[in-house]
């Protein structure tokens, strides 16, 4: 920020850039304290999560000593299955609908046929087609072809679906490439799976782990979709497992059930907040994508 | 071709769907039986509910809070970050936002039901602790602020992807556009409104449509925290098609409640793209 300001309103303009500083701490101090309300929930999660029944009862809101990380095997002992289906959905989901998308949008964006637009805009259509509308009539379609209860009915819904946005967010990007890259791998004798294999992914790997990011968050927070779907509690997802889990929970006036409950909610938080830990910028810019798509 | 397994599975599982949704919304429908035509029969059965027309003041009120909760909220938020100076202050305050998004969506709204919990929650605690003990209240079991504490969730609703996706568009804006302003002497909420606001108006009109469509649609924190109750204080359109599908199995009445929500959305979505149009476009 330049200091030096020239003109007639120079005095002006700089005792509005002092007055401007000294707002800056009122500023910090707003924003602090909205950031810090905003993880309430997160804080309650966190403290109540090693909390053993007696401190549960009688000092909720502060961290209590000792920790009662015990709490946390016992959560495990119940969510795990959840965990784990839901990282096999999601794994398996993903791989799907990442080679569709990545074939979808090689298609759209290097190769030349007729409708090639108006395919793809018959593609890019579905992203504005509320989710309403197709919600009961996918339960009755999985249900007629016998998929219901099963892994499979989130896997393939996440295939069949989640390759419309990866198209669209691949195209844009594998399209960015310069041709001569394939120009010269085509002279060499390359086919189209050599292109997608050996020179479109490697080149794309920023935003594959973008659309991965994306694709995990969104698997991970579905809860309607399995809720109808899913009847058998082994096969369950997380969000579910634990909405069922609180429900039993809730009418009990049993202290002991509350810190592992909430050590299971802190589980369920961890492998968001791993992804977040390792592949930051990826994770912003997925939750940005994610706010486009929806 | 090589297009042909994308289109074979969105043909079955993405575009059949909706379709067989706009049909079936005119038939008797459950999972065993033939459908029946019966014309416009469920929607007349859904606006002679007693309680639709509450289901649908509700759901307007949820949608015009999310317009505070949604796409104000977060563009305050934006704004502030964006003013603070220091590159680290940004970065951290930008990364701080995403914190309370990793908890998953689900479990953020049960957090919330303990947080209102009449006997449990920090609400009563606190009020009972400073003397307020006459304002404590069964926020989600009582009629009068049900429908208030499901607005409530997210408090202060700053930590969202809406503050983020305002961040970027505010990020891509020309320095020199600020520096002008700063020039001008155009500072403070005068500058936010008359150059920003406009110049990142994609965003806002993103988050508007957004916030809207999601309050008109779903209804993950009504099921969570009340199932619509208590009575049908807090129940939605949403929850009602939810209720007729997989508790009661009238799959067609159902259906034509998600025809309805889906024309109102799109009429939305219309509306808002006609009259929340950028003044210039940014590209």
């Amino acid at each position: 920020m330049s200091e030096v300001v020239l003109g007639a309103s120079s005095r002006r303009a700089v005792r509005k850039m002092r007055s401007w500083q000294g707002s800056q701490a009122g500023l910090h101090a707003v924003i602090i304290i909205l950031l810090l309300l905003s993880m309430f929930p997160v804080y309650e999660m966190l403290v109540v999560s090693v909390k053993n029944p007696l401190q549960y009862q009688h000092e909720r809101w502060t961290l209590s000593f000792p920790m009662r990380f015990g709490n946390y095997p016992a959560a495990w002992e119940i969510v795990s299955t959840y965990v784990l289906n839901t990282i096999f959905v999601a794994v398996v989901g993903f791989a799907g609908m990442l080679a569709l998308s990545i074939l979808g949008g090689y298609v759209f964006a290097r190769l030349r046929f007729p409708f090639r637009e108006q395919l793809y805009f018959a593609i890019i259509a579905l992203l504005s087609v509320p989710w309403v509308i197709s919600f009961i009539p996918s339960f009755m379609l999985y249900h007629s072809l016998g998929l219901l209860n099963s892994r499979w009915v989130l896997i393939l819904q996440n295939i069949a679906s989640g390759p419309v946005f990866g198209i669209f967010l691949l195209r844009s990007f594998f399209a960015g490439i310069p041709e001569e890259i394939y120009e010269s791998a085509r002279i060499d004798g390359a086919g189209h799976w050599t292109l997608i294999w050996r020179i479109t992914m490697p080149l794309s790997l920023p935003v594959i782990a973008t659309l991965a990011v994306l694709n995990f968050i969104s698997t991970w927070n579905s809860f309607l979709w399995p809720l109808v779907t899913i009847s058998d509690k082994r096969l369950q997802v997380i969000s579910v497992g634990l909405y069922l889990l609180s429900s039993e929970v809730f009418s009990a006036s049993d202290f002991s059930i509350w810190g592992p409950l909430f050590a299971g909610y802190t589980i369920a938080a961890i492998p968001l907040a791993l992804l977040f830990i390792t592949l930051g910028k990826f994770y912003v810019e997925g939750l940005i994508e994610s706010g486009l798509k929806a | 071709m090589l297009l042909s397994p994308i289109f074979i599975l969105l043909g079955i599982f993405v575009y059949y769907p909706p379709m067989l949704g706009f049909v079936r919304a005119f038939y008797k429908w459950a999972p065993t039986r033939e459908p029946i035509f019966v014309g416009l029969l469920n929607f007349r059965t859904y606006l002679a509910f007693p309680e639709a027309s509450r289901e649908f003041v509700n759901v307007v009120k949820l949608a015009c809070c999310s317009l505070v909760t949604g796409v104000v909220a977060p563009f305050l938020m934006a704004e502030m970050i964006f003013a603070v100076r220091s590159r680290v202050g940004k970065e951290v305050y930008r990364y701080a936002v995403v914190i309370p998004m990793l908890v998953p969506g689900v479990v953020y709204t049960l957090l919330w039901r303990h947080i209102y919990d009449p006997n449990l929650g920090p609400i009563n605690a606190l009020l009972g602790a400073i003397g307020l003990g006459a304002l404590q209240n069964d926020w989600l079991g009582s009629p009068t602020t049900a429908l208030y504490a499901i607005m409530g969730v997210g408090f202060p609703w700053v930590a969202q992807i809406g503050t983020l996706i305002c961040l970027g568009g505010l990020g891509q804006v020309s320095e020199s556009v600020f520096d002008a302003c700063l020039i001008d002497g155009c500072t403070g909420m005068r500058r936010v409104l008359a150059i920003d606001l406009p110049l990142i108006m994609s965003q806002v009109r993103l988050l508007t449509i957004l916030a809207t469509i999601n309050a008109l649609t779903s209804f993950n924190n009504v099921l969570v925290l009340t199932r619509g109750g208590p009575g049908y204080a807090t129940s939605v359109p949403g929850l009602r098609m939810f209720e007729r599908a997989f508790t009661t199995g009238e799959y067609g009445y159902a259906s034509a409640i998600g025809l309805l929500l889906f024309v109102l959305a799109v009429i939305l979505t219309l509306l808002i793209n006609r009259y929340l149009r950028p003044h210039f476009e940014v590209d």
